[in-house]
């Protein structure tokens, strides 16, 4: 039988896709770059996830999981084809109070699941900008970050144990509740795999206690260096904030034309800062964050005074990247992080590499993490637009990298990111990489060409070339 | 069909190149307790490590590698031929205070480790009382802190990790800096991998900065502490309970007022109950009462509420039987953590044998393909 045929036996013609029309909703995520699914397979339970692992084997076809699609970086984008298998129907939430844990079906809305805790006074911790579309499955995939994980860390801080079905439809739950599982801590290698190494079909997550008390802070700047060595200030004071987020002029000119939630659209920078824990620990906390803005320039602290209004300034950060839809038809997105005592120079530099290139940055990022994402509007249908945009790109990489940084905090290297890995790495680094993927995956079905650079086992497959679309930045 | 691109092997042990007897005992050093038979070495550097190890996979020689000897009772560890001292790795790296990490050798005493973090106030959050351990052997042995419940393991704080293979490939992974999701987390795989993926020889830790304020304050019963949020750790013994709190003055203050009891100032660490044989219980945190409450009698305990991890002692075997068919039934497990040789004939070090044996053999197998790195510390002959 054929793939289709295979996979229609197993799910019902309605749930695996072929129409032209669905199969170009499911050729690309988030990112720039698309690929051909042969099929979409859109099963309920985790058995039936590894009866398609088991069939897509049979056939020797790519299985590409995919969550919401949110990513940045082409991870679910099925580039070689194959079988793109939507795990948004895996959607329980099992509670678990007493434990402060919660299993959670990968395809659960991560909002959803905070939605969930709340009324038992938790929380789920990552929370990624796009964490009202995007899926804990996802959120696994890349070790999401967002705007909290510099108290909490990031996703992989938060699971507990996952099912995931490996190579031959097997399985497994590795981890748990109880701590330090004997053995080796297999979770905590699938946990950022980009599902490369299996398919995650459920997690045990960890839920922490709602704060008794916040208190967050909008501070405006007239340069973008001063919020940036503040954050670097606060940080060296011995203060871990849960939020240290910093937007530029041209970011929140961009959020504050539809969101109307009064930022200071006149000043160079804002940092968004908030404090949380018990009420006499966020007063104190809030004071002294106040204190070091003000000696590095700070024109006004405003503190957020309800709940409301609270809310309405983590919308306009985390609507951000929404927000540049009116900017230009594309733009492009860096994830590097730098050691936060270079955040400032690293953050001049990439200005002048844009000014350079004649481009313009807009700046929306995790700044108390080192974590920065210049953004780069353009339209892809003018000439040379996408080389130069390309161009700048990488040298704010080189920028970052040459200052010890790393290539991608918490988007993922996936297809877009994938041939920079040479710059972090050393061959043998990562042929100690390729050889965790050869371990779990040696035949290589699982979500191909991603992560890992071409040849990095070491042993090249000669006269076998994968497919790149035409204007993949590879 | 594919052709073979020689893999980089870097240089192999200052020039030395082949392999011989004679060559290997210029790192021979005496080393307290090696087996009759076994040569002590003590390489200075990864290359003389990475020379050893390739020496010792050509001829397959199992490996003893000792950081402080502190906590070497794990597992049922084959007879060793070769034991390496990492004593050659010791000393911070590269610190640069202001970025809340460091670099730091793995055969650095975590007591220097954290006399040196504690100039400039921050903490490696590695464990309190750690007598002789070393960073790599914490984190070989994967052994976490007594703040684990708020702080969370030593999992967290494993940014990048330098070792080597097996067969003396020098491999990094991970990064300098305190988000990254560049590759696969090959730092954290090594975080209780006893060696298995190589030995370790410098890491990247993320540090926390210690707050101005801390108390150690001894409760009537473990449920007062629910007056704090999330308190910085609540641990249990045989006699007493205590809550243990850091951060501003006026917090620390306030909220040991809010939860009563007598108040000292400062973290007063206990150490692990001590005794002839020593075992780690590991359960779902909202068991630790229950399993407090079904110890065998005499056993000492400290528990770390809210994390499931109870460290135990003993003077005899009597009751670990039942104690780990339970543990085992609720998702836990009970760990031989020391015992004196033959005292446990019958009981296997680890329990139930872990999931995905052959996947986790495979992934050993990529790292250290003659499995000479540490072989029987690990369960289920992994």
């Amino acid at each position: 039988m054929s793939l289709i045929a295979d996979l229609r036996a197993l799910l019902g013609d309605d749930r695996v896709l072929t129409e032209p029309v669905e199969l170009h909703i499911y050729s690309k995520d988030a990112s720039l770059m698309r690929g051909a699914p042969t099929c979409v397979a859109l099963p309920d339970t985790a058995e039936e996830v590894a009866g398609v692992v088991r069939i897509a084997e049979r056939h020797q076809t790519p299985i590409v999981a995919r969550g919401s699609g949110t990513g940045l970086t082409a991870g679910a984008s099925p580039i070689n084809g194959g079988v793109v298998i939507s795990l948004t129907r895996l959607d329980d939430i099992e509670l678990d109070v007493d434990n402060r844990a919660a299993w959670v079906g990968a395809g659960v809305i991560n909002l959803d699941l905070s939605v969930a805790a709340a009324p038992y006074g938790l929380y789920f911790a990552p929370d990624p900008s796009s964490q009202s579309a995007c899926t804990i499955g996802g959120n696994i995939a890349n070790n999401s970050g967002g705007a909290h994980c510099l108290a909490e860390g990031a996703t992989t801080s938060h699971v507990l144990a996952v099912e995931v079905v490996l190579q031959g439809g097997e399985t497994v739950v590795f981890g748990g509740l109880a701590p330090d599982p004997p053995g080796l801590d297999v979770k905590g290698v699938i946990v950022g795999s980009e599902g490369t190494l299996g398919i995650v079909t459920r997690a045990l997550v960890r839920l922490l206690p709602l704060d008794p008390d916040v208190r967050t802070l909008l501070i405006d700047f007239p340069t973008l260096e001063g919020a940036t060595t503040t954050v670097s200030e606060v940080v060296a004071a011995g203060l871990v904030p849960a939020a240290l987020e910093i937007m530029d002029q041209n970011m929140m000119v961009a959020v504050e034309n539809w969101l109307h939630g009064g930022f200071p659209t006149e000043s160079a920078a804002v940092l968004l800062a908030e404090v949380v824990g018990e009420p006499e620990a966020v007063v104190a906390e809030a004071e002294v964050v106040s204190r070091i803005a003000r000696a590095n320039g700070a024109r006004e602290v405003r503190l957020a005074a309800s709940e409301a209004e609270r809310a309405q300034l983590w919308l306009g950060r985390k609507s951000a990247f929404g927000a540049m839809a009116q900017v230009s038809p594309d733009y492009y997105l860096h994830d590097t992080v730098v050691p936060r005592h270079v955040l400032a120079e690293t953050m001049t530099e990439v200005q002048a590499i844009a000014d350079r290139h004649g481009l313009v940055t807009y700046n929306v990022f995790h700044a108390g993490d080192g974590n920065l994402h210049p953004l780069i509007p353009f339209d892809a249908s003018e000439d040379g637009m996408l080389e130069k945009v390309h161009q700048a790109g990488q040298e704010m990489v080189e920028a970052c990298l040459s200052r010890g940084g790393a290539l991608s905090g918490e988007h993922g290297i996936g297809l877009e990111k994938r041939d920079l890995m040479p710059g972090s790495f050393s061959e043998i680094d990562l042929d100690a990489q390729a050889r965790v993927k050869e371990a779990f995956d040696p035949a290589g079905l699982f979500n191909p060409a991603k992560i890992l650079p071409e040849g990095s086992r070491c042993f090249d497959f000669g006269g076998v070339r994968r497919e790149i679309p035409d204007g993949a930045w590879v | 069909m594919f052709r073979l691109r020689r893999c980089p092997t870097g240089d192999p042990g200052r020039g030395l190149g082949v392999s011989h007897p004679a060559a290997i005992l210029q790192f021979e050093t005496e080393i307290p307790d090696t087996p009759a038979g076994a040569i002590g070495l003590e390489p200075s550097g990864a290359d003389d490590l990475a020379w050893i190890l390739r020496y010792a996979t050509e001829h397959n020689l199992p490996v003893d590698v000792r950081g402080g000897g502190s906590h070497h009772g794990f597992g049922t560890p084959d007879p060793s031929s070769l034991v390496v001292s990492m004593k050659g790795f010791d000393g911070v790296v590269e610190w640069n205070p202001d970025d809340l990490t460091v670099v730091v050798g793995a055969g650095t005493p975590v007591a220097s480790l954290e006399a040196i973090l504690a100039e400039r106030s921050q903490t490696s959050v590695l464990p309190e009382v750690p007598g002789a351990a070393t960073v790599g052997g914490v984190i070989a042995a994967g052994l976490s802190s007594l703040r684990r419940a708020r702080l969370l393991g030593t999992r967290e704080r494993v940014l990048e990790v330098s070792l080597v293979t097996g067969d003396g490939r020098m491999v990094t992974a991970g990064g300098r800096v305190v988000k990254n999701v560049t590759g696969y987390d090959i730092p954290r795989l090594t975080v209780g991998a006893f060696g298995s993926l190589g030995v370790i020889t410098s890491v990247c830790l993320k540090v926390l900065p210690v707050p101005e304020a801390s108390a150690t304050i001894l409760l009537d019963h473990p449920g007062q502490a629910a007056e704090a949020n999330r308190p910085l750790a609540v641990l249990e013994s045989n006699d007493r309970v205590e809550a243990f709190l850091w951060g501003t003055e006026p917090e620390v203050e306030a909220v040991a007022g809010r939860i009563g009891g007598s108040m000292r100032r400062g973290l007063d660490w206990p150490a692990d109950p001590e005794g002839a044989l020593r075992w780690s219980l590991r359960v779902p945190p909202a068991l630790v009462d229950t399993a407090i409450g079904i110890l065998p009698e005499k056993w000492r305990f400290l528990a770390v509420r809210g994390a499931g991890d109870l460290r135990l002692a003993s003077d005899s075997r009597a009751g670990a039987g039942e104690l780990r068919d339970w543990a085992e039934s609720v998702g836990g497990s009970l760990v031989v953590v020391k015992a004196p040789p033959s005292a446990l004939p019958d009981f296997d070090p680890w329990g139930r044998p872990p999931p995905g044996l052959e996947l986790q053999r495979r992934l050993i197998s990529q790292f250290d393909p003659a499995r000479i790195i540490n072989p029987g510390r690990l369960p289920a002959g992994l």
